[in-house]
């Protein structure tokens, strides 16, 4: 890999090299403008704007000449845009990288921004936020909700696609001039790898370092205040099977912070991401039979339901501590599988939350044993290098560590992972875990709402459900267990009911 | 232009980006790397891709028993089932230990079920592969697990399904299968009905006689692929899997008879984009006849973006947000489906009519020639740029695998594309886009009978 920094004529040119033996030729033009350089009152213009530059044409091509120039080369290009990034990569093979590069060099110089193309995006961007967010996954639904409470007041609040009115106000105007603005020659990445011509990349340089020499003004994030107590918002459903949980409480470290590492062994001793062997996981679903996975996070995953190792291009200044609980059964749907369930009144929502939250109370007053951090570690140091098993991976992973002030965030890691020890480890456990004030969305059953928000308000006991068959065959240990989760105090100060379409409007 | 394509073809089989082994002749075709492959007198397959990645390697097995050899009453979901028991240990590494055993490998480790297939797979330390092997021959050989651990398990299952059925577009895919078939198994999903997933804790003699008739070696393929060579691969494949007994069972899969008349399966869902769907009974898979390969062209030429009617209908008239089409490979002969979401449920109709007409024109004019080179370069370029690294080799090759069971095949495959004329083109239309063998699929917010009338279908 090789950094370059070269002093052009009137700004220095971050590059990411990558040269290797492909002949797919992946180049990634990541610019540190995110959603939250979206105007108040216009939401989601930043990836509007990102969104539209890859469906429209250019002053030589319109939209559907592009896609018919395109077409026998299988080129990609796309847009990702994340609260501080947006990142335009495309990936040709070496056989069409010029033939590709002239069209695709005039779309990001020269984009169109035809109205046509700008309002099929448009709207196609709001029946997401309105409908299909809040239709097609309830646990992609309760992530996005839980982010707008928890970055409430700062830029991060609002989905990056927008809200309801901010995608109303936005005019193809406004994605012209914020393109013009905000996508510069002064918060540009440029990222390359493959087996690719020096003379490509020098032009590639060279039409990057004309783009508009506009500084782009991005906003202050603010303070992100840790809430008061626990915050509960149970989004309803009707005849829902499951409660989908999604929790947070914002953390004041990155990736280049001290304690990252300590925290990475602690995350994923607790919940690795849909990794079997991690303690929430072998809790709430190995044991109990409750869901299909419980996960932590230090840092926001992207795409997690379909993802198994995590994707590059979102790097955040800003954290939060979060939980992912998979959808739990409703009482709406135990009651319907098992005649001596006929009774309940909410399902297993309040016990998985007390399950986890009992978990992590244990882990930051015990810690891990010596044995628990020796294996955690081992799997991490292995684990991490398949985050870059591929070209466009490790370009991603390389660009992401610049935004950290980093060379080389996963060779970094392994170094510092490799000198880490036990009592570090402990010591970032006790200072970052907490249980007292978090941030919790459910999306739930319409009818499991009102009860369960009096069982979280009186923290009454929330006794585990089982079913018979499920009761025959687990044993007493799991019980006693149970007995002293189901008390576990939570210190919930507020829990509010709100019906879907009530979100993402502002 | 068709010369240019031609001579970058010629290119293309040359790819880079690993480094063959010399002695190793590679079959001519699209892929670009030697496949080699051995099987052991137990029935095992045992295939090696040596490919240059340093320090990685994706070891793969793949098993050939899917959703659609559930065909006893109250099993469905049962493979997909026993893919999740297969993670709960043996006499030598009980569930905690196996799952500690595979935390210190520190692999990319997971599994998942279709209708032909269970695939098994790990990605990490090529240096690890010794332990890699020993860890799944033992499950693969010696599974056992408690009646206790069986039914706790069932309810992971029902969570899997509690996830992915919020989705109106999973109510639907359900339904369309449901619909269109009658007879054969494919008429359910792989996760099974919901009641079945619910009886799931009480079926544990079943789930030893499943083990016992398909996790044999004449049912699985072992295949590694990155930075190894096949000599240790065969030699620990022989090590650990030899002593493997090979089973008796087969089992027939009663075939769907003919449709004959189209049918309707329907998601009234108020709040999401309207969607159309039209399945046509397609062909089951295979390399020796072309007419998947010809229907995955017509998907791509005549409803790709580049296609006149994703330009009329999603760009410039904008009554549709998202269009496209195709067939999922499978054993027996599955569904080929053309996709739309819709902006306004009220051009239900006009889309479908829409749809029509490009399905009517393939059936009686020749597709442009230029076209078509263009499609078939389309075809071979996506498959080229999608090999890049151990796992999404062994990914593409598991396909051919449980496919025809010849991961080789994958060179036929893209040679029929090449061999593709336009009077296939018309010749597939004629035999496949038929209104007797149509199951037309619908979300909108209106109810089943207005959205059937609308469409003139009879229920």
């Amino acid at each position: 890999m090789f950094l370059s920094l070269l002093s052009l004529t009137t700004v220095a040119q971050k590059v990411v090299e990558l040269p290797m033996a492909s002949t797919k030729i992946v180049v990634k033009i990541a610019f540190e403008n995110g959603s939250m350089s979206d105007p108040v009152g216009k939401e989601g213009l930043t990836n509007l704007t990102a969104a539209v530059l890859t469906e429209t044409g250019s002053d030589q091509y319109t939209k559907s000449e592009i896609d018919d120039l395109l077409y026998p080369m299988a080129a990609q290009y796309r847009a990702f845009t994340d609260k501080e990034m947006t990142t335009f990569t495309f990936e040709v093979h070496k056989d069409f990288l010029n033939e590709f590069y002239t069209i695709f060099r005039s779309l990001l110089l020269n984009p169109s921004f035809a109205e046509r193309d700008f309002s099929r995006v448009k709207s196609n961007t709001e029946v997401y936020v309105k409908e299909v967010i809040k239709a097609s996954s309830d646990e992609d639904f309760s992530k996005m909700a839980l982010e707008s409470r928890l970055f409430a007041g700062t830029r991060y609040a609002h989905m990056k696609r927008g809200s309801i009115n901010g995608l109303a106000n936005i005019t193809r105007e406004d994605v012209v001039n914020h393109y013009k603005a905000f996508f510069t020659r002064n918060n540009v990445t440029i990222g390359i790898a493959g087996d690719y011509p020096a003379t490509f990349l020098e032009t590639l340089k060279a039409d990057i370092n004309s783009l508009p020499d506009t500084q782009p003004e991005v906003p202050e994030l603010g303070e992100v205040p840790m809430p008061d107590g626990i915050q509960v918002q149970l989004v309803t459903k009707p005849d829902n099977l499951g409660t989908a949980i999604f929790t947070g409480y914002p953390i004041s470290i990155n990736r280049a912070s001290a304690d990252w590492p300590a925290m990475l062994v602690v995350n994923s001793y607790l919940g690795e991401h849909r990794k079997s062997y991690s303690k929430l996981y072998q809790l709430i679903r190995e044991t109990r039979s409750m869901n299909y996975g419980d996960y932590t996070y230090i840092e926001w995953y992207e795409a997690g339901g379909s993802n198994q190792l995590p994707l590059t291009g979102f790097p955040r200044s800003q954290n939060y501590l979060a939980i992912w609980i998979r959808p739990v059964q409703t009482a709406y749907s135990l009651k319907s599988q098992y005649p001596e369930l006929g009774d309940i009144k909410i399902g297993h929502a309040h016990f998985a939350m007390r399950m986890a939250l009992n978990e992590i109370d244990r882990v930051k007053s015990e810690g891990l044993t010596s044995e628990e951090f020796e294996l955690t570690r081992q799997f991490l140091r292995s684990y991490m290098k398949l985050y870059i098993q591929s070209p466009e991976r490790q370009l991603g992973f390389l660009m992401d560590s610049q935004f950290y002030g980093m060379e080389n965030y996963i060779a970094e890691m392994d170094a510092k992972l490799a000198s880490l020890t036990l009592e570090e480890v402990n010591a970032a456990a006790a200072k970052y875990l907490q249980t007292e004030n978090m941030y919790i969305t459910m999306i739930t059953d319409t009818n499991e709402a009102e009860p369960l928000k009096k069982s979280l308000m009186t923290n009454a006991p929330s006794p585990m459900s089982y079913s018979n068959i499920i009761r025959e065959s687990l044993p007493e240990s799991v019980f006693e267990a149970d007995k002293k989760v189901e008390a576990y105090p939570m210190n919930v100060k507020k829990v509010a009911i709100e019906a879907p379409a009530s979100l993402f409007v502002d | 232009m068709r010369n240019y394509l031609v001579a970058c073809m010629a290119v293309l089989l040359l790819a880079v980006g690993c480094t063959p082994q010399p002695d190793t002749p590679k079959e001519e075709g699209v892929f670009p790397y030697p496949i080699q492959q051995t099987q052991l007198d137990n029935g095992l397959n045992v295939v090696t891709v040596p490919y240059n990645s340093p320090g990685l390697a994706s070891f793969f097995i793949v098993v050939r028993v899917g959703s659609r050899d559930e065909v006893e009453e109250g099993k469905t979901g049962f493979a997909h089932f026993f893919e999740h028991m297969m993670f709960r240990g043996t006499d030598k590494y009980s569930k905690a230990e196996y799952s500690e055993a595979l935390k210190a490998i520190g692999a990319a480790a997971n599994a998942n079920t279709w209708w032909d297939r269970t695939v098994y797979h790990m990605t990490g330390n090529a240096e690890m592969l010794d332990k890699m092997f020993e860890l799944e021959a033992d499950r693969f050989m010696n599974l056992k697990y408690s009646e206790e651990d069986f039914k706790v398990e069932a309810g992971a299952v029902k969570g899997e399904y509690t996830k992915s059925y919020t989705s109106p577009y999973m109510k639907l895919y359900e339904k369309t299968y449901n619909t269109a078939f009658t007879t054969h198994t494919y008429s359910h999903t792989t996760i099974g009905y919901w009641e079945d997933v619910v009886d799931m804790p009480n079926q544990y003699d079943y789930s030893l006689e499943f083990f016992d008739r398909y996790y044999r070696p004449e049912y699985c393929t072992v295949l590694v692929v990155g930075d190894v060579t096949s000599d240790k691969v065969n030699d620990l494949a022989r090590k650990y899997f030899g002593e493997w007994q090979r089973g008796t069972f087969t089992q027939e899969i009663t075939q769907e008879p003919e449709q004959t008349e189209t049918r309707f399966a329907h998601v009234q869902e108020a709040n999401f984009p309207p969607i159309l769907n039209l399945n046509y009974k397609g062909p089951g898979f295979s390399v020796e006849n072309k007419d998947m390969a010809i229907l995955d062209i017509i998907s791509s030429l005549a409803f790709s973006q580049k296609s006149d009617i994703y330009k009329k209908l999603v760009v410039e008239e904008q009554k549709v947000r998202e269009l496209s089409a195709g067939g999922l490979n499978t054993v027996d002969p599955g569904l080929w489906s053309v996709d739309a979401m819709l902006v306004d449920k009220a051009d239900m109709a006009y889309v479908k009519s829409e749809i029509d007409k490009v399905l009517q024109d393939l059936k009686t004019n020749p597709v442009d020639s230029i076209q078509l080179t263009q499609t078939k370069s389309f075809i071979k370029y996506s498959y080229a740029m999608g090999i890049d690294n151990p796992s999404d080799i062994a990914n593409s090759l598991s396909w051919y695998i449980w496919l025809t069971g010849n991961p080789a095949d994958v060179n036929k495959a893209y040679a029929n594309y090449e061999a593709v004329t336009a009077e296939d083109i018309m010749r597939v239309a004629n035999k496949y886009f038929v209104d007797e063998h149509l199951t037309v699929a619908t979300i909108s917010p209106d109810e089943e009978l207005q959205v059937s009338e609308e469409l003139n279908i009879k229920l």
